[in-house]
């Protein structure tokens, strides 16, 4: 508080110092152009960054696509998969596949009607049946529906040993955490942090030998 | 009463399956229960919930709704297809695909003419029920998103869907939607995640009740298609509902273990205007309740903690019996262990797989209540999986234990087992005679020269067994009676008699010299739990379900003098009260006028020559024994000595050298491993 009191009196006894005019112009005019320059940088970063975005998409998409080679093939040459695009079930999700890509290059080989090539929608996937059953991939995913609304994400659960310990905590006989009173229960994990515990002793050399 | 050296069993793993749907029949008084690995099993209410019959799973089942029509019993699961059942053999009739992909729920009309599933297209399918299958009829409009349960309007013309977010009510006549109830996703967190309409019922009134994801219970009007109520029961979800017979009371299953009853009264006395109120709740189950069902006095659940619960409604009760208590069912009520007892092996039976141990040795004597010094571990000595995807039905082994035989529900298994000191080897008996196909359970000739097997139409097969192999010798066929499927068989020791009991409450007695029928005892209103054979007096044990005790005399083909004397007497309030059935029965051959038997939680020792209990002695009376002098003990006992130290009981046997083997499977270790529960604050944790 005296510190203040006392620059407060310093300002006040003195006179106001000269300023030169040029030289608080000079300070402005530079203040300013800082702040353009800030600003210019900033934009300057920011397309930078976007035009490495860009190209990062770009290579993305070029190595998703298949080789010009195979596109091409799949316009022209109508082959044994699109028999198969032909059931157009809801479940026949068909999905390209490394394999099919061997199968592309062998048929290359041998001469094939010309027939009106056929496109596939665009939610359709080629996939052999043969890979997968159609039937059991569905009732897995059933299965981890029910799975990941019950159990999954979003679901407030615990453990069976914690529901045991607070029975235990609040029980008529109140006794230790079933962790500790049951000793087949975590048994692996014990001897784990056992065995990391005797590394850790050895490591430090906390027992002197 | 006898010292005995008991070898304490806890390494018989046992793992009982999550409870996923539940279905009463109301005519048969049955109720059904599907279990997560695809096992059905049916319970007789009005017999103190004797489970009666079990169909075995398979591996990748993924049932999901029991439908009952008439007396014929539907399932219906997430691998597309529904299933009915042959209830007199218990296994599966057939299976025909709906083609509709995974399929959520099932339900039967109350006319008892179709069948609904619904899909994981987002088709409802009708089925019609004809006399021997049941046929495709039509779908309903296609929708957009999953059918997660459906409920019939009693009089068959409308039906209620619950799917992803909204509810639907359809015109069964003409196939299209009537109403678009849209379901609210609640505050929060659940915002971002579709609402899951788990469970939907539609009462008479035109009222439509549903369960949904956000823990709410809403009523909706059909008429005009809006919400009239809703009730925040939980914060999770409310995952099953089921409403009464006269529709006045609604009881509500949730994840966090909680049954909600609402029941429909009016709030102001003697006045007509009434509503759905919350009433009841329930805490009986510690993990999710998949299911629930209101039969006439009581509330049924059974959820993930595998446990089935009855909870009596005590205003529909008047008389205090042993129907209004609170029972909850952990075991199966069949034996899944057996025992080679001249060579101390014992075969545990899993539904995929069977493990055969040896019993382990002590040294040393000690006081009673003491644990003595263990010699030699008890040690695995062979782990059998089953081929292919059935689960196994039942298991044996031979009282030599030199074979091995267990049935799924297509095939049955022979094997030769040689057990040296130290070196097992098994070999799999490969040509098996043609009639052994299959069987509903399995028996042993105390010998071990003999395999009976029964089958279809309550019949037993014969087959002997010998180094060369297994030939079949003959079957023993009831004079007349029910074809029900055999579910208890047992052989005298001197290998003249066997009896067989089947699920119609029959007893036949055969003779195994001329392989003909010799008798059959009276049938009585309840099922038989265990039953044996006398080896010296040649006289058939009888325990039932409802705790009643029968002796009858083969070779004079009366009831004994002993049993009439229990009938006339009665048994003690305690013992008939005991809500676990009685799973063995076995005798002492040093002591003859002994029976032992074992529930789940108590091991008991009858003795004939002492007098029977009545109403008034003190019933538990082993600790009030000790302390009297010999003369007043003369005095003071009586016939049941009940011996209450081992606790979760799965097995009770008795070796030759009079050491008892008590195989326990303690429920807090089968809570370890059951799914995870929801978390739930309670006060002071």
């Amino acid at each position: 508080m005296s510190e203040l009191t006392l620059q407060f009196e310093s300002s006040d006894d003195e006179l106001p110092e000269e300023v030169a005019f040029d030289a608080s112009k000079s300070v402005a005019l530079k203040s300013v152009k800082d702040a353009l320059d800030a600003a210019k940088r900033e934009k300057n970063l920011l397309k930078e960054k976007r035009r490495k975005k860009q190209q990062l998409f770009q290579e993305q998409k070029k190595r998703k696509l298949l080789p010009q080679e195979l596109l091409e093939e799949f316009d022209t040459k109508p082959q044994k998969q699109t028999d198969l695009s032909a059931n157009k079930g809801i479940y026949k999700k068909v999905s390209t596949k490394p394999s099919h890509n061997n199968k592309v290059k062998e048929q290359e080989t041998g001469t094939m009607p010309k027939k009106t090539p056929k496109s596939l929608p665009v939610s359709y996937r080629v996939m052999r049946i043969k890979d997968e059953s159609a039937a059991k991939t569905l009732q897995q995913r059933a299965t981890d529906f029910v799975q990941s609304r019950l159990y999954g994400p979003g679901t407030k659960r615990t453990t069976n040993a914690e529901l045991l310990s607070l029975k235990k905590k609040r029980g008529a006989s109140q006794g230790a955490a079933v962790e500790f009173a049951n000793k087949k229960l975590g048994a692996c994990k014990k001897a784990r942090i056992k065995r990391s515990n005797k590394r850790f002793i050895r490591q430090q050399k906390l027992i002197p030998f | 009463m006898g010292e005995f050296k008991v070898h304490r069993v806890r390494f018989f793993d046992y793992m009982p399956s999550g409870i996923r749907a539940l279905a009463f029949n109301q005519d048969t008084e049955r109720m059904a229960v599907a279990r997560m690995d695809g096992s059905v099993e049916v319970f007789h209410c009005s017999d103190r919930f004797f489970q009666e019959k079990i169909i075995p799973g398979r591996e990748q089942c993924g049932i999901e709704g029991l439908s009952w029509v008439g007396e014929r019993l539907f399932s219906a699961g997430l691998n597309g297809g529904i299933t009915e059942y042959d209830l007199t053999n218990q296994k599966v009739k057939y299976t025909i695909d709906a083609y509709g992909g995974p399929i959520w729920t099932i339900t039967g009309n109350q006319q008892g003419t179709h069948l609904a599933v619904g899909c994981e297209d987002g088709t409802v399918k009708l089925f019609e029920v004809n006399e021997d299958q049941i046929q495709f009829e039509r779908n309903l409009d296609r929708q957009k998103s999953r059918i997660i349960s459906l409920s019939w309007h009693p009089s068959g013309s409308k039906i209620a869907a619950g799917m992803m977010d909204m509810i639907q009510v359809f015109n069964v006549e003409t196939g299209h939607s009537i109403h678009r109830m849209l379901a609210d996703r609640g505050a929060g967190t659940s915002r971002s995640k579709e609402c899951v309409v788990w469970s939907v019922v539609y009462l008479s009134d035109g009222t439509i009740i549903t369960g949904d994801s956000v823990g709410m219970v809403k009523l909706w009007d059909d008429q005009t298609g809006t919400l009239i109520k809703s009730h925040n029961v939980t914060k999770c979800d409310v995952l099953a509902l089921s409403v009464s017979q006269n529709e006045d009371s609604l009881v509500a299953g949730t994840s966090e273990g909680i049954v909600v009853q609402f029941q429909f009264v009016s709030m102001v006395l003697e006045k007509d205007d009434k509503e759905w109120v919350r009433t009841r709740t329930f805490r009986n189950h510690t993990h999710d309740i998949r299911a629930v069902a209101e039969i006439t006095t009581a509330v049924v659940s059974g959820g993930m903690d595998a446990q089935l619960v009855v909870r009596p409604l005590l205003d529909k009760i008047e008389v205090r019996s042993a129907a209004s208590a609170l029972r909850k069912i952990h075991f199966p009520h069949r034996r899944l262990v057996s025992c080679a007892r001249k060579s101390g092996l014992m075969l545990f039976q899993y539904p995929g797989h069977l493990e055969l141990w040896r019993l382990g040795e002590s040294e040393g004597k000690g006081t009673p209540g003491s644990s003595l010094f263990v010699k030699r571990n008890p040690e695995k000595l062979l782990q059998l999986k089953v081929k292919g995807e059935d689960h196994i039905r039942c298991s044996a082994v031979s009282p030599c234990g030199g074979w091995i035989v267990y049935s799924t529900a297509s095939t049955l298994r022979l094997y030769r087992l040689h057990c040296d000191n130290n070196n097992i080897s098994i070999t799999k008996i490969s040509k098996l005679p043609k009639v052994l196909s299959s069987a509903n359970q399995l028996c042993f000739s105390s010998d071990s020269s003999h395999l009976f097997s029964a089958s279809a139409q309550s019949s037993v097969h014969i087959a002997s067994l010998s180094q060369s192999g297994c030939k079949f010798v003959g079957t023993l066929k009831p004079k007349s009676g029910s074809h029900q499927a055999i579910h208890l068989l047992a052989a005298s020791e001197d290998g003249k008699w066997l009896a067989s009991a089947n699920s119609d409450h029959e007893v036949h007695i055969y003779n195994l010299q001329t392989q003909k029928a010799h008798c059959t005892v009276p049938v009585y209103s309840s099922a038989v739990t265990a039953m044996g054979i006398h080896p010296a007096t040649n006289c058939l044990f009888m325990m039932h379900a409802d705790q009643q005790m029968f002796e009858y005399s083969i070779e004079q083909k009366q009831y004994t003098d002993w049993s009439r004397t229990v009938q006339r007497k009665g048994l003690h309030r305690f013992w008939v009260e005991r809500d676990t059935p009685c799973l063995n029965v076995m005798f002492n051959p040093q002591n003859p006028s002994h029976v032992i038997l074992h529930d789940m939680y108590m091991l008991c020792i009858i003795d004939q020559s002492l007098p029977l209990p009545d109403d008034k002695t003190q019933f538990y009376n082993q600790l009030t024994l000790k302390s009297l002098t010999e003369e007043q003990r003369k005095s003071q006992s009586h016939a049941f000595k009940v011996c209450k130290t081992f606790k979760d009981i799965l097995c009770v046997e008795l070796m030759p050298d009079q050491s008892l083997v008590v195989v326990e499977r303690p429920l807090e270790d089968i809570a370890t491993q059951l799914p995870a529960p929801i978390k739930q604050k309670k006060f002071a944790t």
